[in-house]
Parts: structure tokens; sequence; C-alpha cells
């Protein structure tokens, strides 16, 4: 390298050193170029994988997704609104209480269930029901919505997220697995305060 | 400088060292309490019952539960269906997890029994026995409830601002509910109980029985109509007070065209 | 003495850093600017370093597990020795850091030090300010209770609105479908390694251009930055007019420092730590998320927004903000520096804080939100509503309650701040017109038409036409009293 350095400086004063010296020099770069070459190729083939483990995570929605079973329709009566409670069916052991979660079960008639999402449309804080005056109310910015799901005031641009509901013989089922937001829920979107019954489709739910 | 900052270490040191019990610093000496946990009367109570019962169980708009014949008369389970389910007929919202509340049972307990420790006093316990039960198998003779009424109520309930009659005031309280504030009073507004609301004796089962049929019986079809028989702001006369008769065919006749706007509204 | 010479001169025969540091120390500063005015940079980078410390501490018992990090936190509180002094420090360390960082800033702004030659100065401070942001975020992340999992879902809430990507982003922000053990180890890592490895590389650059660059002279009206000469002028003010940076700079930069440490410490012992707060358990919904001090102003301007903005607000808004402190020394790199001669500079600084003061005291108070317990928790109606009530406007009063009124409306001081107070609603509206009001709703108030008999209408009606002053008639229709109905 010093030999380099001073053949470098003595270049730079000018001095032409022999023709050997250039072919050296032109030789050492030459190499130098195939390095950062060799290390192109092999940072490539290291970054493909890299870049694979670190977007492991981004998957279509519907591979997160499965029927989740929320108990007996029996739990829910009629006309009334209930909180349920399900596991997340793509948890990790280590995941603690985190990977709970709660929905708002409507029971419209025998067979006719709701189902909305916990996370206000606004920004996924927990909305909570209040059957004295039928209306779900979010703590965080003041979004409340009617009893089914349409928005009433605040600041969501939309209903509550509905999700996909089947009843498999005696059990209520939603098609759950992903925290509801506008990215996978935004399918409805109901503006300004009409009261629609858009939100009452059997698959609201499009990923 | 060096004195500023020996004096600041020395400050600090002296925090450090003389607060030595790190208790002190923290909100709580516990981790947080789940909601679900959580079973302390007073956080309970302040957090469901005081807006409506009062913080001290007394002077909110609801039934005031301060009272020690209240407490005597409802029984522990028929408190604790009143907290869980609600009281039909009435305003009381269901609090229990099963109702769709968000009390778990233990909660109830701990209200009740609250409630029981606080303010229910032992000296009310002779009377027990005379005590009309909160509920009955009595049927109930509206006409001789009437006339209990025209005795013993009217006297401070014929005033327009104290109309019980009212068909919407008894829309929103249900028979037992009337037979609740009848036996146990409201100490707070200064409604007497059973044992000084008629005069001269103490009410019996078949008085308060026969009282809320007749006031069960002024119950209307169509309660709620916002319009009163009078033009807005004018008082009602002495004579109208006086007729002690329910209002109620005169309101619906008089304001039979609100009625259907007010529907139409709806 | 001499063997400490030895020393010293054999481990700088080998490190060869006495030299240069030397420089640094004696390189000259403008008498001027030896101010307490210039003292924010070093407190912000002493905070940092006791950041690093009271994080490497704390890291030694914290357990980034969404399933233990809570009980881990607990245990720091309240059963390790002074584990929750260190929580308290760290706690208090980020409050004040940003606070500094953000004084700094504003400071260096108002005194035109952004200016040639310093531009990358700047914008290497601006993304130390993000980085330092970031910290404040993830470090609310760190602290695993309600406050972070909810403040999470915000966060990918905010993402999930980038178009087309949005989807990806929260997963990828996520860690996973939900919020999980993977979502806490990925911020975990940020906080950790990520950001403190990137802010350890800035502040050094940073702090080099500052030493290598000279520190900025004292602004004065008509003192104008070019770039021919200003480096000239600045060298020929530092030689007339000027003092070795050690000690003529340095001793105030220490006191500050060490104040501001001692003022950690000080809240850390009076205040205590922050939380953790409620289990990070997202079925309990009796939670009222609210973020960390200095992510209030956004949280007020995120309910304030009016609902169709939001998303491109959201969006573009932090770029815009970002890329106009990313240009502003390339757009005014020459000019005066003294704020004598800088209107529009001092306004935007103005209307900045101004805005920043207001936004972060509406958020401590969240006038927006329902008060989720008013209805059936908290005082009474004050007796003076309820004197001369009569049977049914008292059965009213408990419709207002029980119908959840008071989450949004308080009475007597009391209840929700999102609907007008209505300790004197009679003044203001007439018998039909809150009929109207109630069944309807508008004016951001829901209908509750559906939700309420005729009866209870009559009885809250009839019990909020009671709420006027003694001396103040209630509101009337003038129509009323000449058709006589």
């Amino acid at each position: 390298m010093n030999e380099a350095g001073h053949e470098h400086s003595s270049e730079n004063h000018s001095v032409v050193g022999s023709e050997q010296d250039r072919l050296t020099i032109s030789r050492r770069w030459l190499l130098l170029k195939m390095g950062i070459a060799l290390n192109a190729v092999v940072g490539v083939a290291i970054t493909i994988p890299v870049v694979k483990y670190l977007f492991a995570a981004v998957k279509p929605d519907e591979e997160y997704k499965s029927w989740v079973s929320l108990g007996p329709v029996a739990n829910f009566p009629v006309g009334e609104t209930r909180l349920a409670k399900f596991t997340n069916p793509v948890r990790r052991s280590w995941d603690g209480e985190t990977d709970g979660v709660a929905c708002w079960v409507r029971r419209v008639a025998e067979r006719e269930f709701q189902v909305f999402a916990i996370n206000c449309a606004h920004l996924g804080c927990p909305v909570r029901w209040f059957p004295q005056s039928q209306l779900f109310m979010c703590p965080c910015h003041g979004g409340v919505y009617y009893a089914d799901g349409s928005r009433a005031s605040g600041p969501p641009e939309r209903g509550l997220f509905p999700y996909e509901v089947r009843v498999v013989g005696d059990s209520v089922q939603i098609k759950a697995g992903e925290m509801p937001t506008l990215s996978n829920s935004a399918s409805l979107v109901q503006l300004g305060g009409v009261k629609t019954d858009a939100s009452k489709g059997d698959s609201p739910c499009r990923g | 400088m060096r004195n500023f900052l020996a004096a600041a270490a020395l400050a600090a040191g002296c925090l450090l060292s003389g607060c030595g019990s790190h208790r002190l610093r923290m909100n709580s000496e516990q981790p947080v309490t789940r909601p679900d946990q959580m079973v302390s009367f007073e956080s309970l109570y302040g957090k469901n019952c005081s807006a409506c019962h009062g913080s001290s169980g007394q002077g909110g708009p609801a039934l005031d539960l301060n009272n020690p014949v209240l407490q005597q008369l409802l029984d522990d389970s028929s408190l604790r269906r009143a907290i869980q389910d609600g009281v039909a007929g009435t305003l009381m919202p269901a609090f229990g997890e099963s109702a769709g509340g968000m009390l778990t049972d233990a909660q109830v307990d701990a209200l009740v029994k609250g409630m029981r420790a606080r303010w229910a006093t032992a000296g009310t316990m002779r009377t027990a026995a005379q005590m009309p039960p909160e509920t009955t198998t009595l049927i109930g003779n509206a006409s001789h409830g009437e006339q209990l009424y025209q005795m013993d109520c009217r006297s401070c309930h014929g005033g327009a601002r104290q109309q019980v009659t009212d068909p919407t005031y008894l829309a929103l309280v249900s028979d037992p509910a009337l037979r609740t504030i009848l036996i146990a009073g409201r100490p707070d507004l200064g409604h007497p109980d059973w044992q000084t609301v008629a005069q001269g004796h103490a009410a019996s089962d078949q008085d308060v029985t026969d009282v809320v049929a007749y006031l069960a019986s002024l119950r209307s079809m169509t309660p709620g109509q916002p319009y009163a028989a009078q033009p807005q702001g004018e008082q009602p006369t002495a004579t109208e007070a006086a007729a002690n008769q329910p209002t109620t065919a005169k309101r619906k006749q008089s304001t039979g065209q609100a009625t259907e706007s007010f529907k139409t509204e709806k | 003495m001499s063997r400490m010479k030895r020393v010293y001169s054999w481990l700088d025969h080998r490190l060869q850093l006495g030299k240069p540091l030397l420089e640094m120390a004696e390189h000259p500063i403008p008498n001027r600017t030896a101010s307490w005015w210039y003292v924010f940079g070093s407190a912000a980078f002493t905070l940092l370093m006791l950041q690093i410390v009271t994080g490497i501490l704390l890291a030694l018992v914290y357990v980034p597990s969404a399933g233990e990090a809570w009980n881990s936190l607990n245990f720091l509180n309240h059963q390790l020795t002074l584990g929750w002094f260190l929580r308290a420090m760290h706690g208090w360390g980020s409050n004040f850091m940003v606070a500094v960082v953000l004084i700094h800033m504003a400071q260096v702004f108002l005194f035109g030090a952004y200016k040639y030659p310093r531009e990358l100065t700047w914008t290497l401070g601006v993304f130390l300010l993000l980085m330092t942001l970031g910290m404040a975020f993830t470090g609310q992340v760190m602290r695993f209770d309600q406050d972070a999992y909810w403040g999470l879902g915000i966060g990918a809430s905010i993402l999930s609105r980038v178009p087309v990507v949005g989807g990806s982003l929260v997963h990828m922000m996520l860690g996973g479908p939900i919020i999980a053990g993977a979502t806490l180890s990925r911020f975990f890592t940020l906080h950790v390694f990520v950001i403190p490895g990137l802010m350890l590389a800035f502040t050094f650059l940073h702090v080099w251009m500052v030493l290598k660059l000279g520190i900025n002279e004292w602004p004065m009206p008509g003192r104008v930055v070019r770039r021919s000469t200003y480096m000239a002028e600045y060298h020929e003010l530092t030689e007339k007019d000027g003092r070795s940076f050690v000690p003529g700079g340095v001793w105030k930069d220490a006191v500050f420092s060490a104040a501001i440490i001692a003022a950690v410490a000080v809240c850390a012992v009076v205040f205590g730590p922050f939380g953790p707060g409620g289990q990070p358990d997202p079925t309990i919904i009796q939670t009222v998320p609210k973020p960390d001090f200095f992510f209030l102003w956004l949280y007020a301007v995120l309910s304030y927004l009016p609902p169709n903005l939001e998303t491109p607000f959201l969006l573009i808004a932090p770029v815009l903000g970002i890329a106009a402190l990313l240009g502003l020394p390339f757009y005014a790199s020459e000019g005066e520096k003294s704020w004598h001669r800088r209107p529009i500079a001092i306004l935007a600084l103005t209307t900045i804080a101004v805005s920043w003061g207001v936004l972060t005291h509406l958020g401590t108070y969240t006038p927006w939100s329902p008060h989720m317990d008013a209805w059936s928790g908290g005082p009474a109606i004050p007796a003076r509503f309820l004197r001369t009530a009569s049977p049914v406007e008292r059965e009213g009063a408990v419709v207002f309650q029980a119908k959840q009124c008071r989450n949004c409306h308080s009475i007597g001081g009391y209840g929700g701040q999102r609907g007008p107070a209505l300790d004197d609603v009679a003044t203001r509206l007439t018998g039909d017109q809150l009929i109207r009001q109630v069944l309807q709703g508008g004016g951001n108030m829901p209908a509750y038409g559906k939700n309420l008999s005729p009866a209870e209408v009559t009885a809250l009606v009839s019990f909020l036409q009671t709420l006027h002053p003694a001396n103040e008639p209630s509101a009337a229709d003038a129509a009323q009293s000449v058709t006589g109905h």
C-alpha cells in the first residue's frame, strides 16, 4: 500500500514514472475494480434473501385470515350487541395477552348476525358499545356509530369495520386474523351522517 | 460554578436518600389492576353508580341507595339482580357481564356488600316484620288506591311541580319501582317511607298495592306527548291543578295534531 | 506528574488523538457566541448519553417479549431496588431530550445558523430531530401497556391510509397481521439498535461539523452572509474578537448539562416513572388511549381535521414538513442572520410554537373525546339543578345520564366536552328545538330518534328546559306567544 501511495503522490506531482510503473498502477486499479465487482455480486446474492426475510410478514390478507368461532349462537341474545373475545388464528407462543381479539356481535335476527371490529374506523382505538343509547363510542377522537355500525358522528369517514360472518351449526364464525384497517377493510365508505344499510352485506370484508 | 455543582449534587443526593421509601414515588404500590379484577367498592361505585344515585348514595337524580329502609326492603338477590340485569320498566341499565354490561359477578357482589356495609343500619330492623314486602301477591284495587292517593298523597303531589300522575313520568317508572318508592320513600327528597306516608298509620301491603294499581291505571297508551295542554309559559291555574283529574285525556285532545307530527318526525 | 505524562505520551503515540483533540479544544469561537444561548446542543448531546446509559441499564432487566414486557416493567417499578428510579430517569430523560432538541432547533433557526456553510449541519440536525421523535415513539412502545398497544394501532391505522402499499406497510410495521410479539420485537430493535446507532453516527458528524466549521457567530443586523466572503469574515471575527473554545465557551455547556441532568433526576425522584398503565390486553376495552406528551399535538390535529382531509393531510403534511425543514438551508443559505431583519422567520417560528402549545394543551384534556364513564360514574348532576325538579324532570335527568348524554355534554362542570355544556341550554334552545336536536341530532351529534321512547324524550327535554339561570328566562318561541299555542 505504501508503495502505491508513493506512486500516486509522485504521479500527482506530474513526475511520470516508467512504463513499468504505469502498467503496475493500472493493473492494481483493475484488481480493485474486480474486487468491487465481486463485492457487488456477493452483496446482491445476500441482499435477496435478506430482503425476503425482512418482508416475510408482508402477505396477502387472505393468507392471514381464517374462520374463527365466537361461541354458540345462544351466547348472543337476539336484538342485542355483545362483546365477544377470541384468540387470533395467527399467533406466536410469546404473544402473551396481545393475541386476544375482541369484537362486537350484533344478533339482528335469529340467524342474522353482524360482527364489528373493535377498532374504530378512524384510527383503530377500541370502540365501546352503549346499549342504552344504542351507540358505539370511541374514546380517542370521539367517533360515534349507530347500532348497525354506520357512522353517526365524529372524525371517522365510514362505518365500523364488519367481519364476514357465518353460522355453522350452533356456532357463530367470523373470518378474522388481521387487525382491521382501512387498507384491508375499506371497501365500504360511508361519508357523512347518512344512515345506510350498506354495512349489512353478507361479505363486506374484502381483502 | 463549583458551588452550583456541589449544591445540585447535594440536592439530588438528599432527594434520593431522603426519600428512601421509593414507594412514595410510585403512583401505586401494585401494578395496575385489570378492570375486571377491580373489586374495591369505592372505585366500582364511583365508576358505575354515582352519577345517577349520588356519590354518597343520595342526592342524585335516581333512587337514593343510602336509605336504610330501602336496603332492608331489597334482599341481596334482588339487589344483585337489579345491578346485574337492570330493572325492567325503568332506566336502570344492566351492568352484569351476562347481560351485556361490564361488571363480573364478583364485582356485583362487591357492590352489594359495600352498599350493605355503608347504608343498611341495624336500627330499622325492628320494623321489618310489618314492612310491606318488596313484591306482593295481592291484587290491587285502583279505586281504593285513588281514595288513598287523594287522602295521603295529594297534599304534596297535587301541586303542579310534583305531578306523579304525569303519564310521561309513569311511563318511565314501572309498578315495582313505584312500589319501592312508596315503601322505602326517598329521604333525600323528603318523601316519607311506608311508616309515615299515610296519615295516622303505617301503610299496609294492601294500601301500597292499591295506590300502585291506581297510578298504573293512569298510564297512557301514548305517553310522552311533548306539548302541555296549556300554551307554554303559562302556569297551570289553581282550578286546573285542583281538578285532581288525570290530564291525559285532555292532553290527548288538545295535542292530537302535535302527536302526529311527533310521530312523523320520528 | 511526569509519570502521568509518560502514560499520556505512550498512549498518544499510539492513538494519535492528542493533536486533533487539542486543535478542537483550542479552536477559536467568537466572543459573543460564548453565550448561554449556545448551550442547548451540548445539553442534547449529554441527554443522549444519559439515555444510552440508562437505556443499557434498563435493558439488563427488561424483557422485550409481548408476553413478559409488562411484567418486567412492573418488576422494575415495584421489586427491583431503585428500578423505578432508572425507569423514571429514562422516561424523564426522553422528555427533556425532545424538549431540548426542539429548543436547540428553534434557537438555531432564530440565529440563522443554518446558513452557509452550515447547511449540512442543519440537515443532519433535522434527521436527528426525526430520530429523537422516533426514539420517543418507539420508547412509548417499549412501555408495553394499553397506551403503547393502542398507540401502535393508531400508527398502523395511519400507515394503512397510504394508497396501494398501505396494507403491506402495516404488515411490515407490525411484523404480522396484528399487534403482538413480533411487533414489540421489531420496535425493540428499532429503539435499541437501529435508531440509536444511526443517531450516534449522525451526532458524531453533526458535532464534527460544528467544531470544524466553527460555531455560528452572534447574528448582527446588517452582517449579511455571502458565500464568497463569509469564511474570510468569520475567521477575521474569531481572530479579532474571539477566544478559545476551551475553556472560553465550554464551561457554560458543562454547567448547563449538569443542570439538565440534575433536573431530570429531580423530576424522576419527584414525579416517578411513567407507567406502565394497564395490561396490553386488547380485549380490555375500558381504556382511554393517549399518546405521550410530545405526540399530544398530533393527537389533537387528528381530531380536528375534517374527515375527508385526514388522509391527504396525514400522508402529505409530514412529507412537506420534512421537505421544508431539509430544504430551508438551501433555499436561504445566504442573507441576513439577525432576527431583527427576518420577520417571516420570526412569524413562522411563533406560529408553530403557539399552534404547538395550543394543540398540546388541547391534547391534555381532549375536549373531543366522549367521557366514557360520565354517564354512570363521577359526581351526580349538582343538587342546584334538581332542587325544584318535578318527578318528570328528575326522570329526565336520569334519562340524561342513562342515555349517555353526559358522555359528551357536561353539566355542573362534569362530563364530556365533545358537545356544548348544557348548564344553561334552556336559554339557547326552546323546547321544540331541543326535541328536534335530540331526535335528529346534527352538528356532530348522533340522532337519538330511534333510541329514545317518546316519554324519554319528553322527560329529557323537560329536564333540559329547566337548565337556565334563575334570573334569565328560558328561550321561548316568539310565534307561540302570538298564536297562543
